[in-house]
């Protein structure tokens, strides 16, 4: 049997939500005619049909769920990819920061002073190390 | 007097750079973070329609113990479908919304922007010892550096951009139709049910003449057309969101239809037409929040 897609699905809760609607009005017109258990009987029987056109509506969306897959899993990859190239670009700024950190380093050693020494290469390895965002 | 020179020509470099860079570079990428935002705003507004099919299975639930004059000490409602038809929704809304998210950070000036203060400083620093360098001749390397990095760069993203918005277009056109679809026919559509539900409610009442006074008969009235004036407000915040989700969809396909020119002024323009109509339909929705 074919599987029911999920705009198949929409127009049965449809259907059932008409059928409901009418029953009910049915109920209303008659309403003198009607004995209690008869009258007792229509409303219970509307209620499960509302009941059960909305779970069909519900039904219906989880439906959509396979025919997005696909377009899910293909957007979800070109996001991906997207964070990827941002990351490159961020991954520049801390190319300039770390030269920036070396040519203090390298003025540290052109002075000889050991200090400045420790703490640029301290500096360096920080701005290296250092997340990309 | 070389350094000055020298100092003097990277200015003039500057300025003539940044004069032809700005006018060529910015008009693009402008148009898809603007473009982006006002879409990411757009879609964020489904967190805020306060109404998820749980919400409305839960709902049905209460009225059912009501109907029946039933009491429990605790509701005990079977919304296995409802949740799984969220989980739906939430993925949509996910993937949709982090694709913008990303799209527009990518088109972020911040991102080529590239902090030199750290260079200059640097060169100019006392320590150089023997060596010194102009505060200006450093200013304005650091300033050539970063104009030739940003154009670069600038050139890559405008290239990737125009590669992504390709590639996500027809997925992309696929969800947010689903998407406007599910909301408008499918949770709104539950709504039509609650109302149903509502007025058998009221009329049941009114046909068994349960309510004496008028006072008891007004009340009833007021309480149904209140309910009902509620239900209506979410409705018509569905449809507004689901117009959104359609004119995101028309400026992406617009994004689409001009990748290979995406410094043309007239797509500027046009997505400035579709960040506004969804702005426009965005205000409107928070008109109607409570």
């Amino acid at each position: 049997m074919a599987k029911l897609t999920s705009e198949q699905a929409k127009r049965l809760s449809d259907d059932f939500f008409f059928l409901g609607m009418a029953i009910g009005d049915f109920r209303y017109e008659n309403w003198g005619k009607l004995t209690l258990e008869e009258n007792k009987e229509l409303s219970d029987m509307q209620a499960a049909i509302l009941r059960c056109g909305e779970d069909i509506l519900a039904y219906s969306t989880t439906l959509v769920m396979d025919e997005v897959a696909e377009s899910l899993a293909k957007i979800s990859a070109v996001t991906a990819e997207i964070r990827n190239t941002i990351k490159k670009l961020e991954t520049v700024q801390k190319g300039l920061d770390t030269a920036s950190a070396i040519l203090i380093l390298g003025a540290a050693i052109l002075n000889r002073d050991p200090m400045g020494i420790g703490n640029s290469i301290k500096d360096l390895f920080t701005v290296w190390k250092g997340p990309l965002e | 007097m070389v350094f000055s020179r020298l100092c003097r020509v990277g200015v003039s470099l500057v300025s003539v750079l940044s004069l032809s860079f700005g006018l060529l570079g910015c008009v693009n990428l402008k148009a898809v973070r603007d473009f982006s935002g006002s879409s990411l705003s757009g879609i964020k507004s489904f967190e805020q329609l306060g109404y998820t099919f749980e919400d409305h299975c839960v709902d049905r639930c209460a009225y059912e113990a009501i109907r029946k004059f039933e009491f429990n000490r605790v509701l005990d409602c079977d919304c296995g479908l409802y949740l799984e038809a969220d989980s739906v929704m939430v993925s949509m809304y996910q993937v949709v919304g982090g694709y913008f998210e990303a799209l527009g950070h990518l088109a972020q000036n911040e991102l080529t922007e590239f902090s030199t203060e750290g260079l200059v400083t640097s060169l100019t620093a006392e320590e150089l010892g023997p060596l010194t360098v102009d505060a200006n001749m450093a200013g304005a390397y650091s300033s050539i550096s970063n104009l030739m990095l940003r154009s670069t760069t600038d050139f890559y993203r405008r290239r990737k951009i125009a590669a992504y918005i390709e590639e996500a277009n027809a997925p992309l056109q696929v969800l947010l139709e689903a998407f406007q679809k599910t909301t408008r026919e499918n949770l709104k559509g539950e709504l039509r049910f609650k109302k149903e539900r509502l007025y058998a409610y009221y009329m049941d009442m009114k046909m068994n003449n349960t309510l004496q006074s008028d006072y008891e008969k007004g009340k009833a009235a007021t309480d149904y057309y209140q309910t009902l004036g509620e239900i209506e407000k979410k409705e018509k915040q569905m449809e507004l969101f689901a117009d959104a989700l359609l004119e995101i969809a028309k400026g992406h396909q617009e994004l689409y239809d001009k990748r290979d020119k995406l410094v043309a002024k007239d797509l500027a323009l046009a997505m400035l037409g579709y960040s506004g109509q969804v702005k426009i339909l965005l205000s409107e929705f928070n008109k109607l929040k409570p």
